[in-house]
């Protein structure tokens, strides 16, 4: 082989060197931005189930202050209902309410007319990464609280969810 | 070798040389291009199917609303839904993104190719709040009304507005649109029972045409157009659980259902709810009639005021709250094992509706 060849060899091999390093670089570029891409799809995502989480609770037909046949009162929750709630969400937790709440834990507390708390349900996902907490103000109807008319109290309920 | 001949060969070896990295880093960018279109379809067809049930939840969770959406950028694709065993599937036809759920009744027609979709959820009452029924409506199905059951008809009509329906006087006054589905509600057995498919929709395809006809005591059969003729899907008679009434979701629900296999997967899972609420209003041991819950709680509290005509109401007369809650926990879960069995369900509701009446006038209602 010649000394030209030989040159124009090591040049071939230097620039397909250089194109690879180059393409490396692209490469390491472009997975880098898939990932944050991908990061900031999950705590999108997270927020969106964190709101979809409070929605239903809030329309929960297990919570909510029923009227007969007429439609419900609006953001309040029966307190005899909340009493009996947890242990209903808790004994059907994975075969049924799992599926609506997935990770999460859903508490109540009540602020007036004294310091309550109910968690309605808690199921916490192991080594979760992130947390989302949303609040919402809801009325409490206690219908046995008062004589002859429904005493009505004032709380917030809390939701977090896991992912 | 002479020199001029080893630059030939040299030359040659390059160029094939160029070539074949040439034609190697082609390919690599060519299967990148490839790879990452297939990524962006299944992340595209992921994301409708993820906008599409954060639609429907809001839709399900706020009852009595009715959105109109605009679904134009949805016009390449089909949605399809189904249900089976207790849990309804939907997605994009042949796609792979999906998404199951065993919780919310949803009802629609097996497939929707509509750039205008309208959803309507409505409360299903037996006879408290059990679950929302969420109908998905495409307004490329046109809903026809026949038959002699006037309150309905007036009921139907005045709560579907925006969606494509018409009241006809028999079935001879039927012109059915280009690109429209036909639906035919019979709304008491007058006019489908023992007739042939109308002559003016024998040229639209079996799968576009279909009728559902209400007969007897809220019975409902479900019908295909096949040729000239009807052919009834449902072996037996579909009965509608519910209590009647206004704006009565069951059957609403059978209205918009494709079939009725979806139609009671769906309503099964309406089922399974009302158990579980029933133990939230009577507790646990409510199948043995031992109150807890919430009716545990109004027990407790009137026990204590003898006088009261709460109590009696509660657990003493012969149609009392305790008994009833009971009645109903034992139907619904025979129910969920026997279709049969469900007919006893509206029966136990009513007594239950009733002795929350009578509640409601003395004391603390139980709903």
């Amino acid at each position: 082989m010649t000394r030209k060849g030989q040159m124009q060899i090591t040049e071939t091999i230097a620039i397909l060197f250089i194109f690879f390093i180059l393409l490396l670089f692209g490469l390491l570029f472009y997975f880098r931005y898939q990932q944050a891409a991908f990061l900031e799809k999950q705590e999108e995502a997270l927020g969106v189930r964190a709101m979809e989480t409070t929605l239903k609770t809030l329309f929960m037909p297990e919570l909510i202050c029923s009227r007969g046949e007429a439609e419900p009162e609006d953001n309040c929750f029966d307190v005899l209902k909340l009493n009996s709630a947890d242990a209903i969400l808790l004994k059907h937790l994975d075969d049924y309410y799992f599926e609506i709440f997935s990770y999460a834990t859903i508490s109540v507390r009540q602020v007036y007319p004294e310091q309550k708390e109910w968690i309605l349900y808690d199921k916490t996902k192991p080594d979760y990464t992130r947390k989302e907490p949303t609040f919402f103000v809801v009325t409490l109807r206690d219908e046995l609280a008062a004589q002859n008319q429904p005493q009505y109290g004032f709380g917030y309920v809390a939701v977090e969810v896991y992912s | 070798m002479p020199h001029e001949k080893i630059g030939h060969i040299e030359l040659t070896f390059n160029w094939i040389y160029i070539v074949i990295a040439g034609a190697v880093i082609l390919l690599f960018f060519f299967g990148l291009v490839v790879k990452q279109k297939q990524v962006s379809e299944e992340r595209l067809s992921s994301e409708v199917v993820q906008i599409m049930d954060s639609i429907l939840t809001g839709a399900g969770a706020s009852e009595k609303t009715k959105n109109f959406i605009d679904a134009s950028g949805l016009a390449d694709y089909t949605l399809y839904f189904s249900c089976d065993a207790g849990i309804s599937e939907f997605g994009i036809k042949d796609r792979p993104a999906r998404t199951q759920d065993n919780v919310d009744p949803l009802f629609a027609p097996k497939e929707i190719h509509s750039s205008r979709i309208v959803t309507w959820s409505l409360p299903y009452n037996l006879p408290f709040k059990v679950i929302d029924f969420l109908f998905v409506i495409p307004l490329n199905v046109k809903y026809y009304l026949v038959g002699n059951d006037a309150g309905f008809i007036n009921e139907f009509l005045n709560s579907t507005e925006g969606i494509e329906r018409e009241f006809l006087i028999g079935l001879q006054e039927i012109q059915p649109e280009e690109n429209q589905q036909v639906r035919i509600i019979d709304t008491d057995g007058s006019s489908i029972l023992g007739t042939g498919v109308p002559a003016q929709l024998q040229y639209l395809d079996d799968k576009e045409v279909s009728a559902i006809v209400f007969t007897g005591k809220n019975n409902v059969d479900f019908y295909q157009k096949e040729g000239p003729a009807w052919r009834k899907m449902n072996p037996a008679a579909i009965r509608i659980i519910s209590l009647a009434g206004e704006r009565d979701a069951a059957r609403y629900a059978a209205i918009f259902s494709a079939d009725d296999q979806t139609y009671w997967c769906n309503m099964q899972k309406a089922f399974k709810r009302l158990e579980y609420l029933t133990e939230v209003y009577g507790g646990e041991e409510i199948a043995a009639a031992e109150p807890g819950g919430k009716l545990g709680s109004l027990i407790s509290h009137y026990r204590n005021l003898p006088n009261s005509e709460c109590r009696s109401y509660l657990e003493d007369y012969d149609a009392n709250a305790l008994d009833s809650l009971a009645d109903i926990n034992n139907k619904v879960r025979a129910c969920q094992q026997v279709a049969e069995s469900c007919l006893g369900l509206v029966d136990a509701a009513q007594k239950m509706k009733d002795v929350n009446d009578n509640l409601r006038i003395y004391c603390v209602p139980l709903y």
